[in-house]
């Protein structure tokens, strides 16, 4: 053996992320020997205890699996439903659950750029640091997180875990006037986000890119939220329906999140980079144009710049609510009839942090045969760990606490939900 | 005086702040109850209020034990069970930041022992409900007087 030193980099509570993980890293001289996002939060179990359970109490129990992207799972869940029980929704219910989308991702980017992420490139340990010295900004971002958690009230009843949506539409839509209201906070809203875009431009990147497989949702005629067909820049081009062909769940020793990985392949990157890199012409002229006046073109491939890309997409969130809120008519019923019909489904919806996959299989009662959720975390787990293995090697000569805070930014560029990742554990016994 | 009690429904001992601010306003207080994002304490209260926030605490101390911060804002050990990092000790600290705190503040931690979902309230948390609200009671007619 020679006596090459080696050092660790180790975080035992990962801070500004939802859940509960820590990562370690070993480097030996130059070499990344070791590279561990462990995740340690308890599985949750909920694909289990959804079955048996009628359809329609679906999407009450999967919003309870996140509390920032609590519309990211009720719209999988009854999209997926639908597609078991082919069920139609009103053109006008379709463009409600655009907005219900708008309204997650605005109060989810607005509290991740402002203030989860942004300390990081500023050097505040949090954002108490940060509200000190510019409270102006810390000011900006609440008033964000308010105007999105705002519309999931109104469409969702309450802005946390919401209870309207459900399969067929919702169970109550709301009334012209109710939505007019938000315009004047929501016009607001998006000179901030174009203020965000200017404002996150001017921040330092470290220099790392890295050839990333990027899988978003494509639809031909908008930014996606609901639907489209899943692509990637490496050829893939698939329906919901082929998702498990081409992506499979893994059990690692160090995690109670499964990590997923293309069939045949590795990691694989989900959220605003890949679905701005795939879907940049999709985007309104408004948020185009805020990209490029601030050079940012697809394809982005440091993922240290997704804050401004998540700027991008909270200006892209606040002009669509904006533009269904003006044309907005109620539908004639706030949803279809939904009677108990057997079938399997599957949907795709692209969560803030990037592609939920649910699965589900009904019986003629309408209940729950199996359920299957794949969270955007669970999707990017794998290729954090190649990012902080790849990033690590550049800081091989930095003083350990220095490379650890590195670290640690690396995470957070993907904004990762280990509360959601944490669904399923399989267990093998060795006898 | 303003009573808000967080907490979360359904985790044991974790609601009890959200039963003192139900009861309080039963009895015709001006009290809130909170569950969900602590940062929407921010938009709580206004500049002139005199606070009373209420939540359940682990400090290890006996269960029903009630600590008092008046003027002082507690310190979490470390932000596991949040939202983003966010819990209301950092709720708090950011208010201060912004300048956004009410003229005064007290904080009422009551010890709890169960946290768990399948768990319903304590005895011992019960009875420290029964004298915080008392206690409260006490300190809106000294306020009138």
């Amino acid at each position: 053996m020679t006596g090459r030193a080696s050092k660790t980099i180790r975080v035992d509570t990962l801070a500004r992320v939802e859940g509960e993980g820590s990562l370690f890293i070993k480097i030996e001289g130059e070499h990344v020997a070791d590279v561990k996002l462990k995740i340690y939060e308890p599985p949750r179990m909920f694909e289990a205890f959804l079955r048996g359970r009628h359809f329609s109490e679906v999407s009450d129990i999967t919003a309870r699996i996140c509390g920032i992207c609590p519309i990211a799972y009720q719209m999988s869940a009854v999209h997926a439903l639908e597609s078991a029980m082919d069920i139609h929704i009103d053109p006008a219910v379709r463009l409600l659950r655009r907005l219900f989308y708008c309204g997650e991702w605005i109060e989810s980017h607005a509290l991740h750029i402002y203030m989860l992420h942004a300390p990081d490139f500023l050097g505040y340990e949090d954002v108490i640091g940060l509200a000190r010295d510019h409270r102006e900004v810390v000011e900006k971002a609440l008033r964000l997180k308010k105007i999105g958690n705002r519309i999931v009230q109104v469409m969702g009843g309450r802005e946390i875990h919401p209870i309207s949506a459900t399969v067929g539409g919702f169970y109550k839509v709301p009334a012209k006037q109710q939505l007019r209201e938000m315009l004047p906070d929501l016009e607001w809203a998006l000179q901030t986000s174009l203020e965000a875009v200017q404002w996150t431009s001017t921040l330092e990147f470290p220099k790392f890119e890295q050839d990333y497989e990027f899988v978003a949702l494509r639809h031909p005629g908008e930014y996606p939220f609901n639907e489209g067909r899943l692509v990637s820049n490496r050829g893939l081009d698939i329906d919901a329906a082929e998702y498990e062909d081409n992506f499979s769940e893994v059990h690692v020793k160090h995690s109670n999140a499964l990590h997923s990985v293309r069939r045949g392949g590795g990691s694989y990157l989900v959220g605003p980079l890949a679905r701005f890199n795939l879907n940049f012409d999709k985007l309104p002229s408004v948020a185009q144009e805020a990209a490029t006046k601030v050079g940012l073109q697809p394809p982005v491939k440091n993922p240290f710049r997704s804050i401004i890309v998540r700027a991008v997409e909270l200006v892209f969130a606040c002009a669509e609510a904006l533009r269904i809120i003006q044309a907005y008519e109620p539908p004639s019923a706030p949803r279809v009839e939904t009677p108990n019909r057997a079938g399997a489904g599957q949907a795709i919806t692209e969560a803030p942090r990037g592609i939920l996959y649910h699965r589900y299989a009904i019986d003629a009662n309408g209940l729950v045969l199996t359920a299957k959720i794949v969270p955007p975390t669970s999707q990017n787990q794998r290729r954090i760990e190649d990012d902080l293995r790849e990033y690590a090697s550049h800081l091989v000569a930095w003083p350990v606490n220095e490379a650890t805070w590195k670290c640690e930014q690396a995470i957070r560029n993907y904004d990762p939900c280990i509360s959601c990742a944490t669904h399923f554990l399989k267990v093998t016994i060795e006898k | 005086m303003k009573i808000i009690g967080c907490g979360a429904r359904n985790r044991g001992d974790d609601q009890a702040g959200l039963i003192v601010a139900e009861r309080m306003r039963e009895l015709g207080f001006e009290a809130e109850a909170y569950t969900g994002d602590p940062l929407r304490l921010l938009d709580s209260w206004s500049a002139d209020d005199d606070v009373i926030l209420v939540d359940a605490v682990q400090t290890g101390a006996p269960a029903g034990t009630i600590h008092i911060w008046d003027g002082d804002i507690p310190r979490s050990a470390e932000s596991a069970v949040s939202s983003h990092g966010f819990d209301i000790s950092k709720a708090l600290e950011l208010a201060r930041a912004l300048h956004r705190l009410p003229a005064s503040l007290r904080v009422y931690g009551i010890e709890g022992l169960n946290f768990s979902q399948t768990q319903g309230l304590s005895p011992e948390v019960l009875g420290a409900i029964d004298t915080a609200i008392r206690q409260f009671g006490h300190l809106s007619s000294h306020s009138v007087e």
